[in-house]
């Protein structure tokens, strides 16, 4: 096929114009493809690194948490194995338009969270160290830290037993993401808030979260929290991590849908396009063609002409569109208000196949009418130019 | 001069059918960028809508000094008889002022679909009626005041799971049953409500969010803003209900109208391009038509003026379409996002949208193969095949 290449390219450049607005086209459509499929791909990878045995439970009215004590109850609570007690600290970083989020763990936490990327140092380091807080590259990006440098988030709904509202830390190490929070996190010690906090909001968590003996169990397990405490002064709200992180959930919206029916709105536009392309190229070479058959081209090689001048552009399209989807995917954190809320798209091989062979289809679909107008031709009819 | 573009413009129609389907990828382009961008708009359009309607200029809403939203406001017990007694609010048949003193959280619930999420449950003090009254019970009966009951909005009733009259709402210390359902048109819809006063003793708020008064007249906000704002007992902001509530809507369905036009604009860049594909082989189709008419003395510009004409009608027909598609299949259809119900809206204001962003594409599209028609040398062009 490749040593028609030449023919092909001359076909393509005989209107370079078209060729170069056809590429055009066809890459950002790849663009739109490549982010709303990398987005899928995102969800994929949460939901499958989800852990079906971790269960998270907190208040179903929490402004003010939930008492440590609960947590104590849970871990009484038959085919639950390990329970960790977590403080938030809700606020941000400098100006209110930078939002930020602490995690502050207790001693369980390594019990509970032992398959994200925290190495044992870390989350001694964090134990021995009261006013330290471990955080992700992303999160360290974002805020431009390094191990040593000091992290102060701004908290109205935390207050400390002074009335301020500044909490200082020391940055104790670095740790690598985890995809299923491709945003980061940051952590700290509990121990530290609640003795730092008023009498009247020490004991209380933000959240519970937990393992259950056996995977199979979990949905059981929530289910056996939510009855315990459904009449008590804290009612919860108790769900797996697999059906929080089954991922196309976005406030109620089925993301999933929406990113599948934008790429394939951007496919039929394409498709039109490149269709047309193609079709007009044949038709103001059709003589050409005849020519070619004359001197005895065959069908095949001919098909292999037509496909391959639709395919060219597919496919050079194709691999520029998520190139830059590819790029942009890692700006995103930039370009976005911050809290954007949804999670980056990832540009999984899955997606780059996806894209190929969206390109591929795009490409023979749009080669078949010219084909099989080209089999059917009549060559003297062709050669004479009464078409 | 409008003759020449008449007749120019006539004949360029007329050769449309030969060019069909090269111009359908302009129409199919367009349908495509605007039904997209539409289909997803319609959430945010149709969310600001229920929140547009919920404000009333009628109301004003009282809320703490920088409280963006109601939650982060807090009125104490003893701010809200001041804001009570005030000027500028109705008052009942006994004389009694409308004043709404309201607390407000977030009820988890069981969509119908099985996934959590959460809507709005509110506490509504005495004179409900007379402040809203566009809440009605449309079955059952409204609570009753110092009982742990609710009732729940239509919305709320079709969107979540346990919403009939008699389910049990999970509460602190205890289940409460649902008595009644009402309908607003508005926002509310979607969230339960309960009795101020109840609903804080058992959640444990000893201060209000907000208060809602009903004005004696729509002028009357002025005089109410300014006993409140000088009364030094008080630290208020005080906002007629509906720009309240437009504000808190933008807000609200920022991130959703961002990512419609986000998705919109990289397609219409695409679409773009396909546009002056299309104008760049329609001019080159029509060289020999368009040379004779210059021949004939028929002016640069009414040649350029009907090639743009072309790519307008195309993108707008196919603007039209998307957005019909987007019409049909969303349109008053009832969704929710975040703790919002709403009716989905592809309304006229969209279809107005869809329509200028084609005419934008168009005239980008048409410049420059409108300028190559009309610059075209008449003999080069008559020689060509």
């Amino acid at each position: 096929m490749m040593r028609f290449l030449p023919l092909v390219w001359a076909a393509l450049m005989r209107k370079p114009a078209r060729a170069i607005l056809t590429l055009l086209s066809v890459m950002v459509a790849f663009t739109l493809f490549g982010l709303m499929i990398g987005l899928n791909a995102t969800f994929d990878l949460m939901a499958e690194k989800a852990r079906a045995d971790r269960i998270y439970t907190w208040p179903r009215f929490g402004g003010d948490g939930v008492p440590v004590a609960v947590a104590r109850q849970i871990e009484t609570i038959p085919g639950v194995k390990a329970v960790t007690a977590l403080g938030f600290i809700p606020g941000y970083v400098q100006d209110p338009k930078n939002q930020a989020f602490v995690v502050m763990v207790d001693q369980n936490a390594d019990k509970v969270f032992g398959d994200w990327q925290i190495i044992p140092e870390m989350w001694n380091a964090v134990r021995k160290d009261r006013t330290g807080v471990v955080m992700t590259k992303a999160q360290a990006q974002r805020w431009n830290k390094k191990v040593g440098d000091t992290f102060t988030i701004i908290s109205k709904q935390v207050k400390r037993a002074d009335g301020k509202t500044a909490w200082t830390f020391k940055v104790l190490a670095i740790a690598e993401d985890v995809p299923q929070n491709s945003n980061g996190f940051v952590f700290g010690n509990y121990d530290y808030i609640d003795k730092a906090r008023p009498l009247a909001d020490q004991g209380k968590v933000s959240e519970i979260d937990l393992l259950a003996d056996d995977p199979a169990a979990s949905t059981e397990v929530a289910r056996r929290i939510d009855r315990k405490f459904a009449s008590s002064a804290t009612p919860m709200q108790t769900i797996t991590e697999k059906l929080a992180r089954s991922g196309n959930d976005f406030g109620g919206l089925d993301l999933k849908k929406i990113t599948h029916g934008i790429a394939l709105a951007g496919m039929f536009m394409v498709l039109f396009l490149t269709a047309n392309g193609i079709a007009q190229s044949v038709r103001e070479r059709f003589t050409e063609f005849a020519t070619l058959k004359t001197i005895g081209f065959s069908d095949r090689a001919v098909t292999a002409m037509v496909v391959l001048e639709s395919a060219l552009p597919c496919i050079l399209g194709a691999g520029l569109g998520v190139g830059i989807a590819a790029v942009l995917a890692r700006q995103i954190p930039k370009l976005m208000p911050p809290n954007f809320g949804i999670p980056l798209p990832t540009i999984s091989p899955m997606v780059i196949l996806w894209a190929a062979a969206s390109a591929f289809a795009v490409a023979l679909l749009s080669a078949v009418l010219p084909i099989l107008r080209l089999r059917q031709m009549d060559i003297a009819t062709a050669l004479s130019g009464r078409t | 001069m409008l003759r020449q573009i008449f007749i120019v413009s006539a004949l360029n129609f007329k050769s449309l059918k030969g060019r069909f389907w090269q111009s359908m990828v302009i129409v199919i382009g367009l349908a495509a960028t605007v039904g997209v961008m539409l289909s997803m708009l319609s959430m945010s359009a149709g969310m600001r809508d229920a929140y547009v309607k919920a404000g009333d200029p009628n109301r004003a809403i009282v809320v703490s000094k920088g409280a963006d939203q109601e939650g982060q406001s807090s009125i104490t017990r003893a701010q809200a008889p001041l804001i009570a007694d005030a000027p500028g609010i109705a008052k009942d048949r006994n004389g009694k002022p409308l004043a709404d003193r309201g607390i407000q959280m977030g009820l988890p619930v069981l969509r119908k679909d099985g996934s959590k999420g959460f809507t709005t449950m509110r506490g509504l003090s005495d004179n409900v009626q007379g402040v809203r009254p566009e809440l009605h019970i449309v079955q059952g009966r409204m609570f009753q005041a110092g009982k742990r009951e609710l009732i729940t909005g239509v919305g709320a009733q079709a969107m979540f799971q346990h919403m009939q009259i008699g389910d049990k709402v999970i509460l602190p210390d205890g289940q409460w049953p649902i008595v009644g359902v009402f309908a607003s048109g508005n926002l509310m819809e979607g969230q339960l409500m309960g009795d101020t006063e109840t609903l804080a003793a058992a959640l444990h708020r000893t201060a209000y969010n907000t208060v809602l008064v009903r004005l004696a007249s729509p002028d009357s906000l002025d005089t109410f803003k300014k006993a409140l704002t000088t009364n030094p007992a008080l630290s208020v902001t005080v906002k007629r209900h509906s720009d309240w509530y437009k504000r808190v809507g933008n807000q609200n369905t920022f991130t959703l109208a961002l990512l419609g036009y986000i998705v919109g604009a990289v397609m219409a860049i695409g679409a773009l391009f396909g546009c002056l594909n299309t104008m760049y082989a329609a001019v080159s189709t029509r060289a020999r038509e368009i040379a004779t008419l210059r021949a004939l003395g028929y002016g640069a510009l009414p040649v350029a003026i009907s090639v743009m004409l072309e790519a307008v009608l195309l993108s707008v027909t196919g603007a039209l379409i998307g957005a019909g598609i987007a019409w049909a299949a969303y349109d008053g259809k009832q969704d929710l996002f975040n703790n919002s119900v709403f009716h989905l809206s592809v309304s006229p204001a969209q279809f107005e949208l869809g329509i200028s962003w084609a005419i934008a594409v168009a005239v980008l599209g048409g410049l420059f193969p409108s300028i190559r028609a009309a610059r075209r040398p008449v003999v080069e062009a008559l020689r060509a095949t």
